[in-house]
């Protein structure tokens, strides 16, 4: 994920220098394991747990897997967050290519207007489409005005809705995953295509999409994860029709203070993320074992 | 052919953009918007919403989320150098294995950090504490990673002669700390900084387990109000948040943030 050098240091440190080493990270290591690891053992303990008695069990696990609800949540949030990095992938590749590519003034002002609304934080933009995408909202009144409709038309408190605000959420993060990766490829591959003759299209299809697949992928894998742990969007543009794993959650703690369900649901949602970043692990790992076997077979 | 693909792909540009700017532009079209109900385009304008942010139910909030904020800027800046400093320029042994430790909090999803959190307090009897304290401790959780993460990548990336010149100098090791070390990871720790007040200030998944009556951040006031009203003063909050979130980014740009770290140096 990060991999931070480890620069050399202006001298060997010496066994004082060791002791000191230790002490300045103990703030971060207890903070970490009072609110962090602490914590993320209670709830896996909960899970096995009889939220009212404290015995062990597994029921809540059974519940889970027999229960429809929850099952049903982990679709609609499989469901939503696959949407959402195809979305954010597929709209955020054009814009990608164009920064990675243009040497215009009007670059500057795009890459501003694509990575400015992450300052904005995700209420405000949620808001936005809660007033654009409501009943009464932007779209329905317009619609209603010209007198194309004659009621509504459903586009909030569903998956549409969702999927819209939580693309926009994350479309700056797959913007620039695509961007770096763009930019790695060699223009002078394009050009050479170009000049034997080949058509744009052609150029696109088989050198830029190919070579970009990584960044693809990591585009894919980034919005998936954003997706599927979000809590706010879904709530606010889902709200109680289309519930999915975080906002059960949710629910689970604050309104039925079932505590042991809630635990597995928790986890539910952690086995996905990290199954879906352990795929990409594997992925930048072959990448990179096909890539060094193929240069050390060429030289 | 070609000329069709350059203006689909121009148009592919244009709606994307249209995309991401349009529901910025409906927020502060509705904040300026003078009737109650939000419709489409204002024709007639007002400030009036933004005289209500005065009032007590926005300003608790919203001075609560500075405090915390501040406070979780703070101690993750501080407690993020630290460690950063024994991982990278001590290089204590099984280094790599402590940063992955201080860094796994990011796999972990802020909604489970959040649970996480509330079952563990109310596990041990803390309910008491919900609200501030552990509103900062969660925050502290979720923005330490990224302050040493950053703060361990500036120190691996400055220049090693100069420090090392500095100590064949004679310069003591405090010296150096004080006069090379500290200045120039100083850009890389100040936008770690004015990340995780950023992170903290916006945070909604792990406050809406920890906030209690009376001890609401912004964003959960913002949340639960939008629940059952979309009146215009949600979009005054907003823009008002908003314009505070870029004056703290020009803020800490000033005292020596980004664009420095950009330039490849501290002044």
């Amino acid at each position: 994920m990060s991999t931070i050098a480890l620069a050399a240091p202006a001298a060997m440190p010496s066994a004082p220098a060791r002791t000191s080493g230790y002490m300045v990270l103990a703030p971060s290591c207890l903070v970490l394991t009072i609110f962090f690891a602490m914590p993320m053992g209670t709830m896996i303990g909960m899970s096995f747990m009889d939220a009212q008695t404290l015995s062990p069990t597994l029921l809540n696990y059974q519940r889970f897997f027999s229960d429809g609800l929850s099952l049903a949540g982990l679709y609609r949030t499989a469901v939503m967050s696959i949407l959402v990095a195809v979305c954010v992938t597929v709209l955020g590749y054009p814009v990608a290519y164009y920064l990675a590519r243009s040497r215009s003034r009007w670059r500057a002002l795009v890459f501003a207007l694509a990575l400015a609304p992450e300052l904005a934080g995700v209420v405000l933009r949620t808001y936005g489409w809660l007033i654009i995408l409501e009943d009464r909202g932007f779209i329905n009144d317009m619609l209603m005005h010209l007198g194309v409709i004659a009621s509504p038309l459903p586009l909030s408190k569903n998956l549409f809705a969702v999927v819209v605000g939580l693309t926009h959420v994350v479309l700056p993060f797959g913007i620039l995953s695509l961007t770096t990766s763009i930019q790695g490829i060699d223009p002078n591959l394009e050009r050479a295509a170009q000049m034997l003759g080949a058509s744009r299209l052609s150029v696109i299809r088989h050198i830029i999409l190919p070579l970009s697949v990584p960044g693809i992928v990591s585009s894919l894998l980034i919005a998936f994860t954003m997706a599927a742990s979000a809590y706010a969007t879904p709530a606010l543009l889902g709200g109680a029709r289309f519930k999915v794993l975080a906002t059960m959650i949710y629910e689970q703690v604050l309104f039925y203070i079932d505590w042991g369900f809630a635990a597995v649901m928790a986890i539910a949602l952690l086995i996905m993320m990290l199954a879906i970043s352990f795929l990409g692990i594997r992925y930048e790992t072959r990448r990179s074992a096909r890539r060094s076997n193929r240069e050390g077979g060429a030289s | 052919m070609n000329r069709v693909l350059t203006c689909l792909f121009w148009l592919a540009i244009a709606l994307v953009l249209t995309f991401i700017t349009l529901p910025l532009a409906v927020v502060v079209a509705a904040s300026l918007s003078p009737s109650s109900a939000v419709t489409f385009l204002p024709w007639e304008w007002t400030t009036v919403w933004y005289g209500d942010l005065l009032a007590d139910r926005w300003l608790q909030p919203f001075l609560l989320s500075v405090k915390i904020a501040t406070v979780v800027a703070g101690i993750s800046g501080v407690l993020g150098v630290l460690a950063a400093y024994a991982v990278v320029y001590e290089r204590i042994p099984g280094s790599t294995a402590i940063m992955a430790g201080l860094l796994s909090p990011l796999s972990v999803p802020q909604i489970v950090k959040g649970v996480a959190i509330v079952l563990f307090l109310s596990i041990i009897g803390l309910q008491s504490v919900l609200g501030t304290p552990a509103l900062i401790a969660a925050h502290v959780v979720l923005a330490l990673p990224f302050v040493t993460r950053m703060a361990a990548t500036s120190l691996a990336n400055f220049d090693g002669n100069l420090d090392r010149a500095a100590q064949s100098l004679g310069a003591t090791k405090r010296q150096r700390l004080q006069h090379i070390v500290l200045p120039m990871i100083k850009p890389g720790v100040l936008s770690g900084v004015t990340f995780a007040f950023i992170i903290s200030f916006n945070n909604i998944p792990l406050s809406v387990f920890l906030v209690r009556p009376g001890d609401t951040t912004l964003p959960i006031a913002v949340i639960n109000y939008l629940e059952y009203s979309l009146d215009p003063v949600m979009a005054a909050v907003n823009v008002a948040s908003m314009i505070f979130i870029l004056a703290v980014i020009f803020l800490f740009e000033k005292i020596g943030g980004f664009s420095a770290q950009l330039h490849g140096g501290s002044k």
